[in-house]
């Protein structure tokens, strides 16, 4: 029974920073249909930026060696200020990367491109300036709770149970907004048809910007959740994830806010799952998901359907 | 010029080239770097385990490497059609998000078994070639032939299907074009050319490894593509060899070379959405050489 409990925690806090990735993915694919490549790498720096809050000093390594911010913020506000750096450099990325393209009328497909390129610049803009060397943000940081708790006899770290917390109060809140509210419902509009919902007073591009916004704030809370629960291993550790939050992303059906949701608490379970001697293999769990999902329903679990039109 | 970077250049252009193909027809698979590693896993474990090609000469037999990759292409033609009969029924970013994972789990795949190389690679892969230029010759040979097929198929039947797929797929099928063949004989191609140039990678860099067809390689090829224009084989051609070099002839700038790849990445198809060889070009071109006019027209006067 521990045992279980520990797996299924495991399983659900990896999930959950993975739900937290595609979301992003999902919110900006919704409204523009195009995938942000430079989605890792706002994670990476939503990392980075908590780190730099808490008061952790840069290597040895990079341009800003040695370099520490004059104070030290508690973690939960470093955090929080991180999600809301990431979600400026979301909406830069967007001014730069994906706004051009669009007044352009230009092929969706070069999107693809030019955030892949924004996200290389991201990428080795951190390394030229902190240097590649991993970081970790101390368990410490979270002051005045305790390191492990014990839970129906599991042994659980309560980095674990809070990453599960934060994920959970962000994508209620999410839906809520999305499905509730009335710019939620203006955000589903243009990602129903940009031109119609433009020519019926709704903002297009307000709402465009929106929806980078609140992707690069996920990201960056993942970052900065995944830096304190596992650590921050380079600048190119945003990578990884995002490979994953593509699997996630089509395995719950591409657009839809609780597939993302489902597919990510799924991969995380299932690569919980795998046993130790085949850890080597664990990265192949999501991908055939992903490939076994594409051939047999290319919608994705909770994904529509759409008709083929003329 | 160095001629190992001029072999790197030719590789980068005829991986553009095998991006292209399925592209040609509106298929954005990101497939090619898990062919490049089949053929370079293939070429790395024939010529250093299989001592009747001759791994212990003084040079390996070119004669070796022609057989290297005539296997490599037969393989991976024959895998690509089996996967691509599956995967092209997919389309547009659910295509190129299932080639990803079909890299990805090859890549992984290869890492964990130590038959493949594992994580170390293969090390010592005899070289046919004592000098640079010869691999450079090689690759530049093989890169011809290439683009001569390419061209010839750019203007036949196939060719004109292919273009027909990519601007309306539904339409090309109410024309009769079988658009499920024509875009399984596009994917095959770019697998077999990806498994050819797996074999002289393999050969020329000496050692291979499971990192060398990862994503990072997916998206670099495709950049390729769309830097150069993917209206005409030229295109993958010119955005291969000028993405390749890039790097590398910014090395003085040190740490901030990758910084100014990615600008250029990033720049590139905002200021030319239709690459360096672009429609525009190529009409200039063809208004330039009246001898190619009649010919290299008519595929585009069809709709």
């Amino acid at each position: 029974m521990a045992d279980l409990i520990q797996l299924l925690l495991n399983g659900l806090s990896t999930g959950a920073v993975y739900a937290l990735f595609a979301l992003g993915y999902t919110l900006v694919f919704s409204v523009l249909g195009v995938i942000n490549f430079a989605h890792g790498a706002v994670f990476t720096l939503g990392a980075y930026f908590t780190f730099l809050l808490i008061g952790g000093a840069v290597g040895a390594n990079g341009l800003l060696a040695g370099f520490q911010l004059p104070f030290a913020l508690p973690f939960w506000l470093a955090l929080l200020l991180a999600g809301v750096a990431a979600a400026v450099v979301s909406l830069l990325i967007e001014h730069i990367a994906f706004r051009p393209l669009r007044e352009r009328g230009a092929d969706p497909l070069l999107a693809l491109i030019t955030s892949l390129g924004a996200g290389v610049v991201l990428v080795n803009l951190i390394q030229l300036l902190v240097g590649a060397e991993s970081y970790a943000i101390p368990t410490s940081a979270l002051a005045g709770l305790p390191a492990a708790i014990r839970l129906f006899g599991a042994q659980v770290r309560t980095v674990q149970l809070l990453l599960l917390a934060v994920a959970a109060v962000l994508l209620v809140a999410l839906s809520l907004w999305i499905d509730g509210s009335r710019s939620g419902k203006a955000l589903r509009a243009v990602a129903e048809d940009a031109s119609t919902a433009q020519l019926l007073g709704i903002p297009s591009g307000r709402m465009i910007q929106i929806a980078f916004g609140l992707s690069g704030f996920l990201a960056g809370i993942a970052g900065g959740l995944v830096g304190l629960s596992v650590s921050i291993a380079g600048p190119y550790f945003g990578i990884g994830y995002g490979l994953k939050g593509l699997g996630v992303l089509v395995l719950g059906g591409l657009g839809s806010v609780p597939g993302a949701v489902l597919g990510g608490l799924i991969i995380g379970i299932a690569e919980a799952c795998v046993p130790a001697e085949l850890s080597g293999y664990r990265d192949v769990v999501a991908y055939g998901f992903l490939f076994v999902v594409l051939l047999l329903r290319p919608q994705g679990l909770l994904g529509r359907v759409l008709p083929t039109k003329v | 010029m160095d001629a190992s970077l001029l072999t790197q250049m030719l590789i980068g252009a005829l991986l553009g080239v095998s991006v292209y193909l399925p592209l040609r027809c509106g298929q954005l698979s990101l497939a090619t770097p898990g062919f490049y590693a089949i053929g370079g896993t293939l070429a790395a474990l024939l010529s250093t385990r299989v001592s009747v090609l001759g791994g212990n000469d003084p040079t390996y037999p070119i004669s070796s490497v022609l057989l290297e990759m005539v296997l490599a292409g037969l393989l991976c033609g024959a895998l690509a059609v089996g996967i691509g009969a599956v995967v092209l029924r997919l389309r547009g970013v659910y295509l190129a998000i299932a080639t990803i994972a079909l890299v990805e789990i090859l890549r992984v795949t290869t890492l964990n078994q130590e038959g493949l190389g594992g994580a170390v690679g293969i090390f010592g892969i005899p070289q046919p070639f004592n000098e640079p230029s010869g691999y450079a010759l090689f690759t530049l040979l093989l890169l011809a032939g290439i683009c001569w097929l390419c061209d010839r198929v750019e203007r036949n039947r196939l060719g004109r299907a292919m273009a027909a797929i990519r601007d309306d797929e539904l339409a090309a099928a109410c024309q009769g074009i079988n658009t499920e063949r024509t875009k399984l004989v596009a994917f095959v191609l770019s697998a077999v050319v990806a498994g050819l140039v797996g074999v002289i990678s393999a050969h020329f860099l000496n050692s291979w490894n499971a990192r060398l067809g990862n994503f990072d390689a997916s998206i670099t090829t495709l950049a390729f593509v769309v830097f150069g224009g993917s209206r005409t084989w030229a295109g993958p051609v010119v955005g291969g060899l000028v993405l390749t070099a890039l790097p590398e002839l910014l090395r003085p700038i040190g740490d901030l070379r990758l910084i100014v790849f990615g600008l250029v990445i990033l720049v590139g198809p905002l200021l030319l959405p239709q690459g360096l060889i672009n429609p525009a070009l190529i009409g200039a071109w063809r208004h330039r050489l009246p001898g190619r006019r009649a010919s290299a027209a008519a595929p585009e006067s069809r709709p």
